[in-house]
């Protein structure tokens, strides 16, 4: 490795080291209690899954440039420089972690394993080692932000053409079953591409009576998959600047785990931000909305980023009540449910990961499985596309659905 | 010899409260100093008041408890071990009152509690021998499970060494005008070198000045960060 680019590294691993990464990375005791908290090593038994051994391949790093044990002593803790060969270890320990922090709940002290990958992350996007399909999507997301509008025609003729399968599911009083640029609505939907995300939010909208508008850009968020912060930052401002636009009393993200705990996390917005999930519960709850109970037997897979990592454990379960007889819980305690196998980045991916997703996930199959559910229910793209790949490669004979298109079909007046 | 035992027992010991203590406040200032980034989430379902739970977390390391049983108790014993005999060598340094709410002789478990926190830091040792903690294991983990049951080693069974001498030589006086000598800044350690068990004493004093230059330097500091760290955990 050249010396400048070894030394743009160090300073990049530098720029991460907050007070809250000091603590992850300097309290690990190596106790190995996380072992078993990680689906990948649950399912493929490889010291190089276990979370703290993930964390140890940063960590040794953090070692030898940060720390005096690590440069007058360097054996104590097998500190190590940066090299070529630990940046292929950094990728596999940062690309094979979905960031779903199950072993953050195991942990004595609460290491954040994600943050820690954070930094594998940044360090191979600065030696342009990251994932290409990862960083290509990114910038693709950080350019529509830049030529909006050129962009708006196209985008508004697509919308146009699923505006009769709006119509079909809900019969609305405006002229527009899916408003756009809606300057003074309460509510910006922020979807994804794709009409799944757009026709059942939008049939529910008009149900409730909502004045809400959609927005130009897709909710998910690339750079946060990669892991660079400059590009998550952009990418979330195309959003909080049509919001501020709008003048929007709250902005809604669809069922895409990430986007809505990176939009959650957004510090003195002018809206409040929540989570499609959380708006239809409170539909419900309101009496804007009426559903018909559904047939079969249904079970509910909580996207880590929403649940664990959000606190949306009520909500779904709520609607479900409504919607279902007969619902069965997944995990005894939701806290501890799997990852679906498919975050951060790894189902972005596609094919490329598709074998490690389905090995790794096993124990996601196998508690699928077991549910003994005909239905599979869930409110994170990510986490559908996982499941679904699961239910055909483990042959579950299952069905994977997302729960705002349960709720769209259920509508009644 | 003499020479040694006295560097050993009194240049040595200062050397090693100095260390340790500006080495822990250079660490925790450290911490202090780095920027602050916006922090992530913490774990939900969350329960108020948090810091409360995360003193709860950090104390009883209820997660350890859920995930593996043996090694939460052999924690627990080694843990309350090591507070008991923190407290005995208090004894050693002066009277306290409170300490001494139940009248007792100095060093109440007569060397039990030094064997039980031995038989805890075997078993940990053994732990990281097998997969797979071994994997995750690094020279550090293994030494400084050492360099404590050897502290210990010799510490428990100094009590038990005097019976080879009937109890006649160095006891708890001795220790006690050794230690205060030291926190006068007037070290004397006549009273501690010349006993048939003296060398265990030395031994004792040596590991310990060991582990605690260890302190700041180690993953020791993990019963300081592990407040902060649990705290955001809970949000
Ligand atoms: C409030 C204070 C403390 C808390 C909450 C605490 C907590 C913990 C926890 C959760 C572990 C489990 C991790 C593991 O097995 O490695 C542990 C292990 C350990 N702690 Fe502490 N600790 C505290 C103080 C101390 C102190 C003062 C020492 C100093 C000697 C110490 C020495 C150790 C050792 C040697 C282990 C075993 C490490 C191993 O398995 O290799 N702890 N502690
Ligand atoms: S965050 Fe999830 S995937 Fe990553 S190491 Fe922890 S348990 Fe494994
Ligand atoms: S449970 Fe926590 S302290 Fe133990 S090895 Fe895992 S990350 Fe480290």
């Amino acid at each position: 490795m050249e010396a400048q680019l070894h030394d743009s590294l160090v300073t990049l691993f530098e720029s991460k080291l907050s007070t809250q990464m000091l603590l992850n990375l300097e309290t690990c005791s190596r106790c190995g209690i996380c072992t078993p908290a990680c689906h990948a090593y649950a399912s493929m038994p490889l010291a190089k899954y276990a979370p703290a051994y993930r964390a140890e391949v940063v960590r040794r790093i953090y070692k030898r440039y940060f720390t005096k044990q690590g440069r007058f002593m360097p054996v104590l803790g097998e500190a190590k420089d940066i090299t070529d060969a630990a940046l292929v270890e950094l990728k596999e320990a940062a690309y094979s972690c979905t960031g779903c922090r199950r072993c953050m709940v195991y942990c004595p002290f609460g290491i954040d394993t994600q943050q820690i990958m954070s930094i594998a992350k940044l360090l191979l996007i600065g030696a342009q080692a990251e994932p290409e399909t990862l960083s290509m999507l990114a910038d693709m997301s950080v350019s529509k932000g830049e030529n909006i509008d050129a962009l708006k025609e196209g985008f508004l003729s697509g919308i146009k053409r699923l505006e009769d399968q709006v119509v079909e599911k809900w019969r609305s009083q405006g002229e527009h079953p899916i408003p756009t640029d809606v300057v003074g609505a309460d509510v910006l939907y922020v979807a994804l591409a794709g009409a799944h995300s757009i026709i059942p939010a939008a049939a529910v909208f008009n149900a409730a009576g909502e004045k809400w508008s959609l927005s130009f850009f897709e909710a998910v968020n690339f750079g946060a998959f990669v892991g660079d912060p400059t590009k998550t930052r952009l990418i979330l401002d195309r959003i909080v600047n049509e919001a501020k636009r709008l003048k929007v009393k709250e902005v809604c993200i669809c069922e895409c785990g990430t986007a809505v705990r990176v939009a959650k996390q957004l510090k003195d917005a002018p809206f409040a931000v929540v989570g499609l999930t959380e708006m239809h519960a409170r539909y419900l709850r309101q009496g804007r909305i009426k559903l018909r109970k559904l047939p079969g037997s249904y079970t509910y897979h909580d996207p880590c980023q929403i649940a664990r990592n959000g606190g949306v454990y009520d909500e779904p379960r709520y609607i479900l009540r409504h919607l279902v007889e007969d619902f069965r819980e997944m995990s005894p305690d939701p806290k501890y449910n799997w990852c679906c196998g498919g975050g951060g980045g790894l189902v972005a991916m596609g094919e490329e990961t598709l074998e490690f997703r389905m090995q790794s996930a096993k124990v996601k199959a196998e508690q699928m499985r077991g549910s003994k559910a005909e239905v599979v229910v869930t409110a994170c793209e990510n986490c559908h596309t996982q499941l679904s790949d699961l239910n055909r490669h483990y042959a579950l004979g299952q069905r994977v659905v997302f729960l705002s298109s349960l709720v769209a079909d259920a509508l009644i007046p | 010899m003499a020479t040694l035992y006295y560097l050993i027992l009194a240049p040595m010991v200062y050397l090693a409260v100095a260390v340790s203590v500006l080495g822990t406040l250079w660490r925790i200032a450290r911490l202090l100093r780095a920027p602050a980034a916006p922090p992530p989430p913490p774990i939900y379902p969350s329960r108020k008041p948090s810091w409360l739970f995360a003193l709860g977390d950090a104390l009883l390391l209820p997660s350890v408890f859920k995930h593996n049983a043996p090694l939460w108790a052999a924690l627990g014993l080694f843990h309350l071990g090591l507070a008991a005999l923190f407290l005995g060598h208090l004894e050693l340094v002066a009277d306290f009152k409170a300490l001494q709410l139940i009248p007792h002789s100095i060093f109440l478990g007569k060397g039990l509690i030094g064997l039980t926190v031995l038989v805890c830091l075997m078993y940990f040792l053994c732990r990281r021998m097998v997969s797979p903690t071994k994997e995750l294991s690094v020279p550090e983990d293994y030494l400084l499970l050492v360099l404590l049951l050897f502290t210990v080693l010799f510490g428990a069974q100094m009590d038990w060494a005097r019976t080879w001498f009937g109890y006649s030589s160095m006891g708890v006086d001795e220790y006690r005008g050794y230690l205060s000598s030291l926190i006068r800044l007037k070290p004397s350690v006549e009273g501690v070198t010349s006993a048939g068990h003296s060398f265990m004493l030395v031994a004792h004093v040596f590991f310990a000045n060991l582990l605690i230059m260890a302190f700041p330097f180690t993953k020791l500091m993990h019963a300081i960060f592990t407040f902060a760290m649990n705290k955001f955990r809970r949000g």
